[in-house]
């Protein structure tokens, strides 16, 4: 079966070693969607800004670490220093490991794995750069799809074998003994530990590990600041980590770890499962240790510098809000236990008024009052 | 947030020109008629029927009469009409920090009958929309199992299967207006909710094939998108009616919600409805997961917060005339209809009111009545061309009444975010426009 599909991909990878050019195609309107993964951060065209990364009008040419009015690492500002301007080599280094090339960058982008995807985005952003060449001219391109081509090569009869076609397991297969209709398999422990990384309040699931405040400082400010603020404060729209106690009463209460979260475990468990943002699962378990012993300082929950958490002192650590948290009861409120007939005539005193009239009235994606929607969906 | 606009292609998809601050409602009226409410608002009253002149519509033969039109290979997988471009997911870009974690909402004012077409179903994500190869997607079952096990799709799809029909709604829809009457349209203030027809397999099946221990009292649900998203479910209500689907409308699920399987939690709020579904975990408690702990917990005013608020209770919308829909035809025959829904049960009934809450009518009900589904209801008047405060009010077949949003208020304050089942207002002015208002009690 591997044979077989191996043959028209060898052939293929020939071809791209006699055609450089071929195997670098670029491919804009491709690439376009490819930048969907980038739009969190980028802007790009018309009226292009800068959000949490810079806008990437003219990137092709354009020396590194210097749009105006943006706030690089120094690791980027420093590599432009050196001389660094993008074009299609040294793009396609960047965008494949970031942090590789460019290591202090900012950006939190754990990189495209395909060699076609990064070409097709670098396609797309040319054509929002005056000084974009004509694509790929550059020979030294021509090793490394031919190399991409391989490993995909490689990589793809797995693929395709687990593409079931029944074929899976072997027809003879035993039928496994247990449940009811004997379906699926066994899972494998390696399996079970991958994909179980669940935490709970008792600290079961948490894996041996610790991290200070300080480190985790480190850690924060380089990968979690752009969005959430260097002092948990949030940029934009993105969550507020830290402050707000004292203000579940208030008329626009500020919920966070410490004013809001009832448990420590939560935070741990979610920056080990989706954060950062656009890079989840990049963070060590000590790593993750650490943000969260920071953002216990940020919190005032820990004061020292020197606190270390770990798998060992974790379950220890109560967040302030935990007793405030109660069960639903929403049935024993007046409106749902009542249970009764509902009026049908002459409900209220006299001819019903106005009180309100819709804040919005037309409801655009380009509201200027950006205050009106706070805290609708978080 | 201006950039958004231009920033995100994705509404300016299918070709249809994004919507800027004064053309929405310009878009809406034209998509109901244009011409019709500019010739109907203005000759109200007078309307088509005593026309002077013979139709050139009926008179002259059209081009649509005479030329043949695409064949059978032109659409091989058939799209709504160029009519109907405007009939989409709209999204409020100002409410979320980020389109891949963000919301859309489904136009309710298009829709009539009770099934949601599947491209229409509001969208909610929290780390974009996952693009899962489905031989290459795995369900395990883990914890407190006899065996932990490991499902292909292939496996899942020679479990017995059911089709049911559900309301989803996010606890979160409506969750704007806690304040006050806010977003304009039912769209907006009510679009988090859809109704589908799932195919799929009985949790209950999966979770037996595994074995549950009988410490095991919850279960993890977790998806495959870069949330990981997860929920904690009592085992009681995953053995009661849950499902993993991987059909809607007859269909494979759409990515956007959850290719190729997702779980299904009738009745209870949208979050829990795990997209991209690849694992079960079988627990003895609860674990206090981000979506259970920091976000769907209900904040009071004492701020006090109630937790595992999981049903979605009585609630109603009229749907026609709204903000987005207004009425174009002038006085005369009207119709107004809309949609109830209980997490909890049936809908047994639905009044509504034209004069603000006052004074009510029963509406009638047509179409299935399904439990946990939403239900389609009419209000057939004869309209005097006056201004009107309509309101509708759902009771389910467990006794529950949909409460004022007065009521609400009274008991939870408004910073609740999730719940907001109050009953809506409409201000229906003589020209047939429609306004999103609040009422005196």
């Amino acid at each position: 079966m591997s044979k077989y599909l191996l043959k028209p991909l060898a052939v293929a990878s020939l071809l791209a070693l006699a055609h450089p050019l071929a195997a670098s195609a670029q491919d804009a309107d491709a690439g376009e969607k490819v930048f969907r993964k980038c739009k969190a951060c980028h802007m790009v065209g018309e009226d292009a800004k800068n959000r949490v990364g810079p806008e990437l009008n003219n990137l092709l040419g354009r020396q590194a670490g210097t749009v105006p009015d943006f706030k690089y690492s120094k690791a980027m500002e420093a590599k432009g220093n050196d001389g660094l301007v993008w074009d299609d080599d040294t793009l396609s280094e960047y965008l494949e490991n970031p942090k590789k090339y460019v290591k202090g960058t900012k950006m939190s982008f754990a990189g495209l794995r395909k060699e076609t995807e990064i070409q097709d985005v670098i396609a797309y952003l040319k054509t929002f750069s005056e000084a974009a060449g004509t694509p790929a001219e550059t020979e030294s391109k021509a090793e490394e799809p031919a190399k991409n081509d391989e490993a995909a090569a490689a990589a793809e009869p797995v693929q395709t074998a687990a593409a079931s076609d029944g074929d899976v397991l072997p027809k003879d297969a035993e039928v496994p003994d247990h449940g009811v209709f004997h379906l699926g398999r066994k899972a494998l422990p390696d399996e079970v530990e991958a994909w179980n990384i669940d935490i709970r309040p008792d600290g079961s699931g948490l894996p041996v590990g610790r991290g200070t405040v300080a480190q985790g400082e480190v850690i924060y400010t380089e990968t979690c600041a752009v969005c959430h603020g260097v002092f948990g404060e949030g940029e934009g729209r993105w969550p507020v980590l830290a402050g707000g106690q004292g203000t579940l009463e208030d008329d626009r209460p500020e919920k966070t770890i410490g004013s809001y979260w009832p448990y420590l475990s939560t935070v741990f468990d979610y920056v080990r499962r989706a954060m950062p943002f656009g890079n989840a699962h990049s963070l060590s378990d000590n790593g993750v240790y650490s943000v969260v012993a920071y953002l216990l300082y940020l919190n005032d929950v820990v004061t020292d510098e020197e606190f270390e958490l770990s798998n060992e002192n974790f379950a220890s650590i109560k967040l302030p809000n935990e007793e405030n948290f109660i069960a639903d009861n929403r049935l024993e409120e007046p409106a749902y236990a009542a249970k009764e007939e509902p009026c049908m005539k002459e409900c209220k005193p006299g001819p019903v008024e106005i009180t309100m009239r819709a804040r919005v009235l037309d409801v655009t994606p380009d509201s200027e009052d950006d205050s009106v929607g706070a805290g609708a969906i978080e | 947030m201006k950039n958004e606009e231009t920033d995100n292609p994705r509404r300016n998809g299918e070709g249809l020109e994004n919507p800027s601050r004064r053309t929405l409602l310009r878009g809406g009226v034209a998509a109901a008629g244009g011409a019709a409410l500019a010739a109907g608002l203005a000759a109200r009253g007078a309307g088509a029927a005593i026309s002077q002149h013979a139709d050139p519509l009926i008179t002259d033969v059209q081009d649509w009469n005479r030329y043949p039109g695409d064949g059978v290979d032109a659409r091989p997988y058939g799209l709504p009409s160029q009519y109907e471009k405007d009939v989409v997911r709209r999204d409020v870009p100002w409410l979320t920090a980020d389109s891949k974690s963000s919301v859309n909402f489904t136009p309710l004012h298009e829709l009539d009958g009770i099934i949601t077409p599947n491209g229409l179903c509001f969208e909610r994500h929290h780390g974009g929309i996952a693009e899962i190869n489905p031989a290459d997607h795995r369900l395990m079952i883990n914890g407190l199992v006899d065996n932990e096990l490991v499902f292909t799709m292939e496996d899942l799809k020679r479990f017995p299967r059911e089709n049911r029909v559900y309301f989803l709604e996010c606890a979160a829809n409506s969750g704007m207006e806690w304040r006050g009457s806010q977003l304009n349209g039912c769209q907006f203030t009510h679009g988090m909710v859809h109704n589908v027809m799932y195919t799929g397999i009985r949790v209950r099946d999966l979770l037996n094939e595994a074995g549950v221990k009988p410490e095991g009292k919850w279960v993890l649900a977790e998806g495959a998108d870069p949330s990981l998203m997860t929920r904690s479910i009592p085992l009681e209500k995953m053995m009661d009616d849950c499902m993993v689907a991987f059909k809607m409308n007859g269909e494979a699920l759409r990515e956007e919600q959850g290719y190729p399987i997702r779980l299904v939690v009738p009745g209870w709020e949208g979050n829990m409805w795990i997209k991209w579904l690849r694992r079960f975990e079988v627990g003895d408690q609860p674990w206090q997961q981000r979506e259970e702990t920091s976000k769907y917990t209900d904040l009071l005013a004492d701020g006090q917060a109630r937790r595992f608020t999981w049903e979605m209770d009585v609630k109603s919308v009229i749907t026609n005339p709204s903000p987005q829909a207004p009425i174009t035809h002038g006085k005369g025959q009207t119709v107004i209809t809309g949609l109830a829904w209980s997490g909890r049960g049936k809908i047994a009934r639905v009044d509504v009111s034209l004069d603000g809450g006052r004074n009510w009518q029963e509406a009638r009900i047509d179409g299935p009545s399904l439990d946990k589904s939403v239900h389609r209801f009419y209000y057939d008047f004869d309209w005097d061309g006056s201004e009107l405060l309509i309101q509708s009010r759902a009771m389910d077949d467990q006794g529950f009444i949909q409460p004022s949003k007065d009521e609400l208020r009274a008991a939870r304050g408004t910073n609740s975010i999730y719940h907001n089942n109050g009953i809506q207002t409409w201000y229906i002015k003589q020209d047939g426009s429609a306004e999103n208002v609040e009422v005196s009690s």
